[in-house]
C-alpha cells in the first residue's frame, strides 16, 4: 500500500500550483460576479482560459503527443484537475469534446478526422457539444430515435437531441444517431455534424440556475458527410461506453478539491461571524469534512488502482454517486448555515464572495441526474458488483 | 501509488480467514454470548498468541507487523464477531511496550506469549469514552480509584490503569478486583467497573503516559475502524445471499429495486468505510503528519456508516433478522460497541475538524 505522490508527481504538482498562480487572473467566482460580464463573455474567459491550457501543454493529457497531448500518466492528470479545482479556475468550454469525442477520434476515428478536429476542439476555435440524450431516451440511451438515412454517400439526421451543454455556442456536435431500426445496439452510429447548417436548429434552454448553458437540437435532414461517420457504421454504442469510461481517472481527486475549496469559504464566513465556535455549527462542519475526507480516500482508491493496471470495479459508479449526493449535502448544509445570505445571488450586494452559494445550491441537484442518474448508478451497483437476481 | 494489498498482505490476510473459520470463532462468539460462559475462549487465544497475533501492534524488532497487518487482521475479526478482548489486549500490548522497567517488560511478555491477559482501565465515566483526564491515583505503590467499562476486567490478569500520576500496572489481587459487572446488549463484550484499592507499580510518568494513551486511542479507533470494515463486508454479504434465494410472489425479494438500491446504497457505506481504513493505517504505517486526523476520519466515518449497514442487513432478512438465531444482530450490536468505544463519534467528528486542512488555512 502506498497513497502518496512519487517525488517527481509533486515536482509536477508544484510546477501546476506556480502555473496557475502565474496564469490565471482571478477565480471564476469574481468573473461571474463581474457585472461588465454577460453570458456571451464568460465563455470568452473560458475559451481564453483554454487557450492557455493548450499552450501549456496541459489539455489532453493522456493523449499521445502527436494528437497535441503530453502523453502523461492518469495521476499526472488527476493532480492538474485537482489544482485547477483547488484555484477554481474556470472550466474550458470545450470539456465534453476533450474527454469524450478525442478519445474516440483517437482510438476509433480515421487520421484524417483526428488531423481535421483535434487541433481546433484543444485550441477552442471550435467548441463542440454532445448529442446523447433524447427527450424520450435519458438513462435508457440505446432506445434513441434519432435516424441518419443514407443520401448519396452521406447521410441525413432527422430527430431531436437534448441537454446539449455548451449547445448554445458549439459549431460542431457529435452525434449518436440509429441507423438501423431493428438492431438496439448494433444499430447506433456516431456522427460529426457542424451546426451552422439548414437542417439544424439549436434552441437554449433555461436552467433552474436561470442561465441557458444547454440547449436542445432539433435535426430535419441535416447534413452528415461520410467522412464524418466515426468508425464503422453501426459501432456508434460501443465508440460511446467505451469513451464514457476513459476518463475515470480525472475527477478522482478533482471532486474533493474542489469541494474543499468551498468549504473553506464556508469555514471563513462562519469564522467571520464569530460562529466557528458553535457546537452546532461544529458538529454539521465536522460531517463534512469527514465526508469529503472519505471521498477523497476513494479517490485515491481508484486512482492507485488505475495506476497499478487494475481494471475498473464498482468504483465509478460509487464514486459518482458519493459527490453528487455529497454536494447536495454539503451546499444544503452551506445556505442553511448562512441564513438568508446563503441565498444572495452572486451579484447581489451583501453576497459573500468566497463561493457562490446560490448557484452552487442550485447546480448541485444537476449531479445526481446527469452522466447517470443516482438511480442507475445503483442499479449498476446492484447488477453488477453485488450479482443481485434480475427480475423474471 | 498502491491500495489493493500486496503478496503479504493478501496472504496474511487470507491465512487469517482461514484460520477464524476453522475454529468456528462465529459460533464462539455464541458461546460467549450465553451466560454461563467463561468470558472468552481461552484455546484460540493461546493459538493467536502463538502465532505472533497478540504482539501485532509491536515493533518489528519485537515481531510486530504495522498498522496495515493490524487493520487487516482487525477487519478479518469484524467479519466474525471475534469474541473477547482481543484488540484491548494488543492495545495493552503496545502501552507496555512504551514503558520502561522490568515489570512492564515482564507483563508484555506474558501477555504476548498467551499467559496472561492485560487490558486498559481507562474509562472513568459511564457517558463517555472520549479522552479525559484521569482522576485515579497511584500512591504509595497503591492505586486508588473507580474504572468503568474496563473491558473483560474480571477476567484479566493485570490492568494497565490509567491515573493523575501515570500509567500504572495492577496485578490482579489474590481476592479478584472489586468489580461489578456492566452488562451491555453486547452479550460477547463483557465489561465490569472495577473500585481499586490494590497493590500497583507504576509504570510511566504522566507526560510519557499522556503520549502513549493519545497513541493507544489513535491505534484502538483504527482497530475499531476496520473491526466495523468487516463486519459491513459480511452483513453486506449475508443481505445479498439471503434476498438472492429468498422468493416471495414467484421471484428473488432480490429482484426488487428498492432492496436492490438498499444493498447498493450499504456498499458504498462499506467500501467507502475500506478506503477511509486503509488510508488511515497507511498514514500510521509511514508517519504521515495527517495520521491522527485521517484515523478520526475514518472512525467517524465507520460509526454511523455500521449502524446503517448492519441495521439493514437486519431489515432486508425480515422476521427472520430479528431472530437470536440468525446472526445479523450480533453484528449490529458488535458494531455499536465498537462505535461507542475508543472515542465516540462525535469526538473523532470534533478532532477530525480539528486537525482539517480547511480549518488550518482559514
Amino acid at each position: 500500500m502506498d497513497l502518496q505522490f512519487s517525488a517527481e508527481q509533486l515536482e509536477f504538482q508544484q510546477e501546476v500550483r506556480d502555473w496557475i498562480a502565474r496564469e490565471l487572473p482571478r477565480p471564476f467566482a469574481d468573473e461571474v460576479r463581474d457585472p461588465a460580464h454577460d453570458a456571451d463573455s464568460l465563455v470568452e474567459v473560458r475559451r481564453g482560459w483554454q487557450r492557455k491550457l493548450n499552450d501549456a501543454g496541459y489539455l489532453g493529457m493522456r493523449w499521445a503527443t502527436e494528437w497535441g497531448g503530453r502523453g502523461a500518466t492518469e495521476v499526472e492528470e488527476a493532480i492538474l484537475h485537482a489544482e485547477l479545482n483547488r484555484a477554481d479556475a474556470p472550466i474550458v468550454p470545450n470539456f465534453l469534446g476533450i474527454s469524450l469525442l478525442g478519445p474516440a477520434l483517437i482510438h476509433h476515428g480515421s487520421e484524417e478526422q483526428r488531423r481535421r478536429f483535434i487541433p481546433k476542439m484543444l485550441s477552442a476555435d471550435e467548441i463542440w457539444c454532445q448529442g446523447f440524450s433524447e427527450p424520450s431516451s435519458g438513462s435508457d440511451l440505446a432506445s434513441l430515435r434519432t435516424r441518419a438515412e443514407p443520401d448519396g454517400d452521406d447521410f441525413r439526421i432527422t430527430g431531436q437531441k437534448v441537454w446539449t451543454t455548451f449547445g448554445p455556442w458549439a459549431d460542431w456536435i457529435f452525434v449518436l444517431a440509429r441507423t438501423d431500426p431493428d438492431d438496439r445496439h448494433g444499430g447506433i452510429s456516431f456522427f460529426l455534424v457542424p451546426i451552422d447548417q439548414e437542417g439544424v436548429e439549436m434552441r437554449p434552454l433555461k436552467q433552474i440556475t436561470g442561465e441557458s448553458e444547454f440547449g436542445e437540437v432539433f435535426f430535419d435532414g441535416a447534413l452528415a458527410r461520410r467522412e464524418h461517420l466515426v468508425g464503422q457504421l453501426g459501432e456508434g454504442w460501443r465508440i460511446a461506453m467505451t469513451v464514457l469510461g476513459y476518463e475515470r481517472g480525472a475527477s478522482t481527486l478533482a471532486n474533493p478539491a474542489d469541494y474543499e475549496r468551498q468549504l473553506g469559504g464556508l469555514v471563513s464566513a462562519l469564522k467571520e461571524r464569530g460562529e466557528l465556535e458553535q457546537a452546532a455549527v461544529r458538529e454539521k462542519l465536522g460531517k463534512l469534512v469527514v465526508d469529503n475526507e472519505v471521498m477523497r480516500a476513494n479517490g485515491l482508491r481508484t486512482l492507485a488502482n488505475i495506476a497499478a493496471g487494475i481494471a475498473p470495479g464498482p468504483e465509478s459508479s460509487i464514486e459518482k454517486i458519493f459527490w453528487s449526493e455529497y454536494h447536495q449535502r454539503m451546499t444544503d448544509a452551506a445556505v442553511e448555515l448562512l441564513g438568508p445570505q446563503g441565498m444572495l445571488e452572486a451579484r447581489s450586494p451583501n453576497a459573500r464572495t468566497e463561493v457562490d452559494w446560490a448557484y452552487q445550491y442550485l447546480w448541485s441537484r444537476a449531479g445526481t441526474i446527469y452522466s447517470g442518474s443516482s438511480e442507475i448508478q445503483r442499479n449498476i451497483i446492484a447488477k453488477r458488483v453485488l450479482r443481485m437476481p434480475t427480475a423474471r | 501509488m498502491q491500495f489493493e494489498l500486496n503478496e503479504d498482505q493478501a496472504l496474511l490476510q487470507s491465512s487469517t480467514r482461514e484460520l477464524l473459520d476453522n475454529e468456528a470463532a462465529l459460533e464462539q462468539t455464541r458461546s460467549v454470548m450465553e451466560e454461563s460462559s467463561e468470558g472468552y475462549p481461552k484455546d484460540i487465544y493461546a493459538q493467536l498468541a502463538e502465532l505472533g497475533y497478540a504482539g501485532l501492534l509491536l515493533s518489528e524488532e519485537d515481531g510486530g507487523l504495522g498498522p496495515i497487518a493490524f487493520a487487516i487482521v482487525m477487519s478479518e475479526m469484524g467479519r466474525v464477531a471475534f469474541p473477547g478482548p482481543f484488540l484491548e489486549l494488543s492495545l495493552a500490548i503496545r502501552l507496555l511496550s512504551g514503558c520502561s522497567g522490568e515489570v512492564a517488560r515482564d507483563w508484555q511478555a506474558r501477555a504476548a506469549e498467551g499467559s496472561a491477559l492485560v487490558v486498559l482501565a481507562r474509562d472513568e465515566d459511564l457517558a463517555s469514552t472520549d479522552p479525559a483526564a484521569p482522576q485515579a491515583h497511584f500512591a504509595d505503590g497503591r492505586v486508588q480509584g473507580s474504572k468503568v467499562f474496563v473491558p473483560f476486567g474480571a477476567e484479566a490478569d493485570a490492568l494497565v490503569v490509567s491515573t493523575a500520576e501515570g500509567l500504572a500496572l495492577v496485578p490482579r489481587p489474590g481476592t479478584g478486583w472489586n468489580a461489578a459487572p456492566l452488562t451491555t446488549f453486547d452479550h460477547a463484550q463483557r465489561f465490569v467497573a472495577v473500585e481499586l484499592d490494590d497493590e500497583a507499580h507504576l509504570l510511566a510518568e504522566p507526560e510519557t503516559s499522556a503520549t502513549l494513551l493519545t497513541e493507544a486511542l489513535r491505534l484502538g479507533a483504527l482497530g475499531a475502524s476496520a473491526q466495523m470494515m468487516g463486519i459491513m463486508e459480511r452483513s453486506l454479504e449475508i443481505a445479498v445471499a439471503y434476498t438472492s434465494e429468498r422468493e416471495a410472489f414467484g421471484v428473488p425479494i432480490g429482484s426488487f429495486q428498492a432492496l436492490q438500491h438498499r444493498c447498493a446504497d450499504m456498499l458504498i457505506q462499506a467500501e467507502s468505510a475500506r478506503s477511509a481504513t486503509f488510508r488511515a493505517a497507511w498514514a500510521e504505517e509511514s508517519g504521515a503528519d495527517d495520521a491522527a486526523y485521517l484515523v478520526s476520519v475514518a472512525k467517524a466515518w465507520a460509526g454511523p456508516a455500521g449502524r446503517f449497514v448492519c441495521g439493514q442487513a437486519i431489515q432486508l432478512l425480515g422476521g427472520v433478522g430479528f431472530t437470536w438465531e440468525y446472526d445479523p444482530h450480533i453484528y449490529l450490536k458488535r458494531i455499536k460497541t465498537l462505535e461507542q468505544f475508543h472515542g465516540s463519534t462525535n469526538w473523532h467528528v470534533e478532532n477530525a475538524l480539528v486537525n482539517a486542512p480547511v480549518l488550518a488555512d482559514a
